[in-house]
């Protein structure tokens, strides 16, 4: 099938077969290699993209699926130059060990805080309690969760006071 | 009062991987794919019988490749027919095949190999594949397989099914037990775990036209892998090449070969095309290595002061289908098996014995983390035996520096663990645990538990534990360091380019990294054994240091100084400070020469002078010299109604040496602790006659982020005088506390001692029924 | 596989026709099953017709009884954000808040839980308690009936070929005093039911039961109903005394096997054990 989308802010077109898995179409086809696949069965998350802000597993979707949709990957956050607030903060409070869980880790950390921009730490233990890590023990990553939180609402504040 | 590091510390700065793994911009061996690539999976068909049928013994008497040859897209089906060379592979041990042609030995061995175009047409071939096996019978129970008439896991080899029988010793513990006036005895069972790194073992491979192999791995061992590589499908080790980028999690499961034979061999038969092969999770599960599953019978005895006299204990490692590192493991185990205190009379006795269950071998904590829950449960109940507090029990029988240990080493290094402990006993956490126990909500109990383990470092006696270290100047005045020990997400590779730019006097962003490339860097050992950085390290340092006498020295000639006196290394530059003269280090390396712009050092770890007289039958491993220590508390909350048992505060107090990187020290920390909290409390492997039943992430379970508790980590300040800047490793030791810990706990809470882990619901629960009273303290 | 996006109801009865087709909704439980199906050789459909390009089987409506309307293809995400759903339906949004995981409650639907028919599938004893019933759709017309009637057993349901279920109606709880979940999982997140309990109780002005309503999950092979417990209840006010005698009539009753995730003797006993939660409400 024909396929449209937007992809990291770019539309991209493609041929594509319906049924190819959507980790597979990123990754083999779109190149997005920081989505990383870690189980193929929903359990892991670290095949976590936003589709339209919202946090879903690619490895459970189908091409078909992303017809129309705005996608989100890691790579897509930010940049080296302009890392996302959270991604920042995964760096800087040692969120990240072997790093394989960090894209789908930072993707639902992104989508938490555009919803909840001021989460406890619970929230966040909930927010991300679908993607795996076997190397940190997670207390890293919710500090750095609450981290980007803190960042997000002082940028918040100057661009407000600036108005 | 043990020194302890400020909170108003700078924070550390961030580790050199840690920004690009966040964007998503790390390349893994599992993002390798080289254009036109071909893909290769393994055939195992003991598994393929869905979970009720499967075998994991039987005689192949062969593959109709017929029908997967048939499906478009499938280049070649190679059987252990095509395998040149050996067809075994394994470490120290070669007893695995590649392919197996005569028999399967576990429910994941592999028969046949494909080769496709892609990887749905690799599934279809695989999925047509078919395989005429003889069930034989098979055998489970390591016990079992010990006995006479059992069936031969390797038939006819000399030995039976005993991979390794040893006994570590040291004074009359079976006499001394005897005539102990107070005496604990139990037995204990730990289980089977799962390594679940979150990147699957995968590499691509490629024969070159010049008959080189080159391969890009996940893996912990790429310089000894061209070793395993070469023997099993019959090449020169020196014409492989392994690159390992970093590493999606290793933690043990990727020391040896997972991938390494079947890709090569698939590159042999791919005509020059890059060949990729990635497990997916039910594979890594079915056919990668596992924790050895340990049965342990203890006996402890001590004077009525507390004073520990003598321990005996028996262990049966259940080593799976192949040696793999079976019998290092065990090695581990019996060096530990006695904790980390003193004891005058001590007998270890251990077998590990073939099965045919999944293959184990190495996992954080190798070893020790299977004995740690049985020394210290019998530390709780001597304690309790002798109206005594625990932590004072331990305290005073704590392994300090320059005593002998249980296998008659004398500790020559830093040993801090009564400081680890003085540190758990100041915590509030412990101060407090009365009146938190007292506000157990309806429905539930409290319980807070305590921990004193240990985690020997390198690779013991018999085997150099030594790293080579290279250091270049580059053409643009930088830095390289050519790492030769992968990165599994320790963040060793980001220590080394830290200590670099501190010992060069050079900005973060001048040193770059080579990641473990055996045609670049150079031998240095596996990613194991909390090695890692105190071995490189100390050759990294004495690189630099041979680098910094290097740059002065060739500045002074080109800046006319005749010697050394007043010269400075200083970011990106050499400077005479009376003259004020300068020379840029880029300047330099246009006139130095490449060989000159190169420093090499190496650094050996030391080990035990005139080790004891016993553990004779470890060929490698015995003794081991260094040693971290912890001190662990967990609070937990069992719920009455489900046993369910939540952990609501867990501290870690480390003695890592001095702690270089604080932020590096707690995850290595934490990390190994929420593993541990797993093997504990959840993660529950099972097999039924070798056939995995918890073959994927819904069924073999890990915890998520709403399963553990903010896992407080506190260091004691130390010096290993013969560690890079004092450092010790603590990779490990982190592991092998939580699971006592809790044990602690839950017996506080329940009145129950358990001795088989996990510590599951269903076991909890039974253990409220049979004391349903609450124990008063 | 051809994945189709039907727009209107009769595209999508026609796209179902076909033979081999298959409805695909948040595709949870369906894409595992094919990727396993994929792997073993086995045969998976000829096409897969999507749910959520229809409007009308997504959000939440009130009926004119004055029971919910829950489209069946709204996430299990949806239903949580829904105000009427968290205030009328409690014991449901507890059910929903510990399904699976947040991608898995982004992408999975209330309809496919219920026609996945899992003995574990954390929506259906909440539903149960409710007295829920579904409305199916086909091109031969609508129909409705309990939830009770419509799952015969594990992953079996009473489904005709090309009919789907379009919604779910859900009277209110809000009569009910003590409106009550709990799922007991091997973990806290990404976890199967080993055992799950809702409860409903309407009390007196005394606080005594006059109505109660108890349903299990993962105890037997659909959703397991305790009259003799419950009446049990009645007349009583849900003090420890009379929960644990509720509670005991329970374990003798109930009759769970063992599985990977435990046996039934655990089942046993926690299915008892989780009434006396009540007490402590
Ligand atoms: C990691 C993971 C964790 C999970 N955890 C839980 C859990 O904790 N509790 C739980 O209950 N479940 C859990 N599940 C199972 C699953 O997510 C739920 O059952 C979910 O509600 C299924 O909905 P879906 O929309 O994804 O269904 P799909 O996968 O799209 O469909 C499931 C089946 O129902 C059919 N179907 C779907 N909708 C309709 C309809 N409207 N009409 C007719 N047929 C239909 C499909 O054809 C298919 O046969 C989990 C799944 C995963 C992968
Ligand atoms: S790869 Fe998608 S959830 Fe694990
Ligand atoms: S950092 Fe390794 S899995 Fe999370």
């Amino acid at each position: 099938m024909k396929l449209s989308f937007i992809l990291n802010g770019a539309t991209v077109r493609l041929d594509a077969e319906p049924d190819r898995r959507a980790v597979d179409l990123l990754r083999e086809e779109l190149g997005a290699l920081d989505v990383k696949e870690g189980c193929g069965t929903g359990e892991c998350g670290a095949c976590s993209v936003l589709v339209d802000g919202v946090q879903k597993l690619s490895c459970l979707m189908l091409a078909a699926q992303l017809e129309g949709r705005t996608v989100v990957t890691a790579a897509g956050l930010g940049t080296a130059e302009k890392p996302h607030p959270v991604q920042r903060a995964f760096a800087e409070h040692g969120a990240v060990q072997c790093g394989f869980c960090t894209p789908g880790m930072a993707v639902a950390a992104a989508g938490l805080l555009a919803e909840n921009p001021a989460p406890a730490r619970e929230d966040i233990r909930r927010a991300v309690s679908g993607n795996l890590c076997r190397c940190t023990g997670y207390v890293k990553i919710i500090d750095a969760v609450e981290a980007a939180a803190r960042e997000l609402a002082a940028r918040k504040g100057k661009t407000e006071d600036a108005r | 009062m043990p020194k302890r590091h400020a909170p108003s510390l700078p924070p550390s700065p961030p580790r050199a991987d840690a920004l690009a793994k966040a964007l998503g911009a790390e390349r893994y061996a599992f993002d390798a794919r080289p254009e036109g690539c071909l893909w290769a999976g393994a055939f195992r068909p003991g598994a393929l019988f869905g979970p009720e049928g499967g075998m994991a013994h039987g005689r192949v008497r062969g593959v109709d490749t017929t029908a997967a040859l048939a499906v478009p897209g499938v280049l070649r089906v190679l059987t252990a027919a095509d395998v040149p060379g050996a067809n075994l592979q394994g470490i120290v041990h070669k007893d695995q095949p590649v392919l197996c042609g005569e028999v399967l030995r576990h429910a994941g061995d592999p028969v046949a190999l494909v080769l496709a175009e892609s990887p749905e047409a690799l599934r279809a071939g695989l999925a047509a594949l078919r395989a005429d096996i003889e069930p034989l019978p098979g055998v489970f129970d390591p016990e079992e397989a010990l006995k006479k008439g059992a069936p031969q896991v390797h038939a006819g080899r000399k030995g039976g099914n005993l991979l390794l029988g040893a006994v570590i010793e040291k004074g009359d513990a079976r006499a001394a037990l005897k005539s102990v006036p107070v005496l604990v005895r139990g037995e204990f069972s730990t289980p089977v775990q799962e390594h679940a790194f979150l990147e699957t073992p995968c590499g691509v491979a490629q024969l070159l036209p010049d008959g080189a192999l080159q391969m890009t791995v996940s893996t912990q061992s790429p310089f000894r892998d061209r070793f395993e590589i070469g023997h099993a499908l019959g090449l020169n080790p020196f014409k492989i090449r392994v690159r390992a980028p970093h590493l999606g999690g290793g933690f043990g499961g990727k020391d040896g070969a997972t991938v390494q034979c079947l890709l090569g061999l698939a590159a042999l038969k791919a005509g020059g095309r890059p060949v990729r092969m990635v497990w997916d999770r039910e594979e890594s599960i079915l056919a990668g290595y596992k924790r050895h599953a340990v049965r342990l019978r203890y006996a402890l005895g001590a004077e009525r002061d507390g004073t520990l006299v003598a321990l005996s204990c028996r262990v049966v490692f259940d080593t799976g289908a192949y040696a793999h590192l079976g019998s290092e493991v065990m090695e581990l185990s019996m060096e530990h098996a006695a904790g980390p205190y003193r004891i005058p009379h001590v007998r270890v006795v251990g077998r590990c014995v073939y099965t045919n269950n999944p293959i184990a071998g190495a996992f954080r904590g190798f070893g020790v983390a299977q004995v740690s829950p049985a020394f210290e449960s019998l530390m709780d109940e001597l304690a309790e035996k002798l109206g005594l507090d625990p932590l004072a029990l331990r305290r005073k029988n704590a392994l300090r520096h320059g005593d002998e240990n249980c296998s008659g080493v004398r500790l020559t290094g830093s040993a801090q663990l009564t400081d680890c402990l003085d540190a758990v006993a100041a915590h509030p956490l412990w101060t407090t645990r009365e009146a938190w126990r007292a506000g157990a909500p309806a429905f539930t109990r409290r319980g807070v538990g305590l921990a004193a383990v240990f985690n020997g470092m390198g690779y013991g006696r018999g085997l150099a534990d030594m790293a080579i270290a290279k250091l270049e100047l580059t053409e643009a005045g930088g830095f390289l360091v050519y790492n030769g020990v992968p990165d599994m997400g320790q963040g060793n590779s980001s220590a080394f380019a830290l200590l670099a730019s501190q010992e060069l006097n050079q900005p973060p962003s001048a040193i770059g990294l080579v990641q473990p490339d055996t045609e670049q860097c150079l031998p240095s050992g596996s990613s194991s054994a909390g090695r890692t950085t105190y071995t490189y390290g100390n050759a990294l340092l004495k690189a630099c240091a041979a680098m910094r006498v290097k740059l002065l020295s060739r500045a002074a000639m080109a800046l006319f100084c005749d010697n050394l006196e007043g010269m400075e290394l200083l970011p990106g530059m050499v400077r005479h400070r009376p003259t004020g003269k300068s020379l840029p280090l880029a300047a330099m390396a246009g006139f130095l020469s490449r060989d000159d712009r190169v420093c090499v050092a190496e650094a050996l770890m030391p080990v035990a002078q005139n080790p004891p007289d016993t553990g004779k039958s470890f060929f490698i491993g015995f003794p081991h010299l260094l040693f971290a220590y912890a001190a662990h508390l967990a609070r937990i909350e069992v719920d009455e109604l489900t046993g369910r048992v939540r952990v609501c505060d867990y501290l870690a107090v480390t003695d890592g040496g001095r702690v270089l990187h604080r932020q590096g020290f707690d995850q290595q920390a934490q990390g190994g602790v929420a593993q541990g909290l797993g093997y504990a409390l959840l993660e529950d492997f099972r097999l039924a006659e070798g056939r995995i039943l918890t073959g994927d992430l819904s069924t073999y379970l890990i915890p998520t982020a709403l399963d553990l508790p903010d896992i407080a980590s506190e260091a004691v300040e130390g010096c290993e005088e013969t560690g890079p800047h004092g450092l010790k490793g603590v990779g490990e030791v982190g592991l092998n506390g939580p699971a006592p810990a809790v044990g602690a706990a839950l017996y506080e809470a329940t009145g129950a001692r358990l001795r088989d882990l996990p510590f599951t619901p269903e076991r909890v629960l039974t253990a409220l029924r049979k004391k349903p009273r609450r124990r008063r303290t | 596989m051809n994945v189709l996006t039907p727009r209107e109801l009769p595209e999508l009865f026609a796209a179902l026709a076909a033979p081999g087709a298959r409805v695909l909704a948040g595709g949870t439980d369906l894409l595992v099953r094919l990727r396993a199906d994929l792997r073993q050789g086995r045969k998976v459909p000829s096409s897969l017709v999507r749910l959520d390009g229809l409007e009308e089987l997504c959000g939440v409506a009130r009926e004119p009884d004055g029971a919910l309307r829950l489209g069946a293809a709204t996430t299990h995400a949806g239903l949580l954000a829904h105000p009427l759903v968290r205030v009328e339906l409690p014991v449901l949004a507890a059910a929903l808040a510990d399904l699976g995981s947040p991608p898995i409650r982004n992408m999975g639907t209330l309809g496919g839980n219920l026609c996945t028919a899992s003995p574990a599938g954390d929506t259906l004893p909440p539903l149960m308690v409710l007295g829920a019933s579904v409305e199916l759709a086909s091109a031969a017309g609508v129909r409705r009936m309990a939830l009770a009637d419509f799952i015969t057993g594990p992953g079996r349901t009473r489904l005709a070929p090309g009919e789907i279920v379009t919604a779910v109606l859900a009277p209110s709880a809000r009569e009910f005093a003590v409106r009550h979940f709990e799922k007991v999982g091997r973990r806290s997140a990404l976890a199967v039911a080993v055992v799950s309990l809702a409860a409903l109780l309407r009390l007196d002005a005394r606080g005594k039961a006059v109505e109660a309503r108890l349903a299990w999950g993962s105890v037997g092979p659909t959703v397991w109903r305790c009259p003799e417990a419950e009446a049990a209840l009645l007349g009583q006010r849900p003090t420890l005394t009379a929960l644990k005698r509720a509670a005991a009539v329970v374990r003798a009753r109930v009759q769970p096997i063992d599985d990977l995730r435990a046996s039934a003797a655990y089942r046993s006993e926690v299915a008892g054990n989780l009434l006396l939660r009540l007490a402590a409400l």
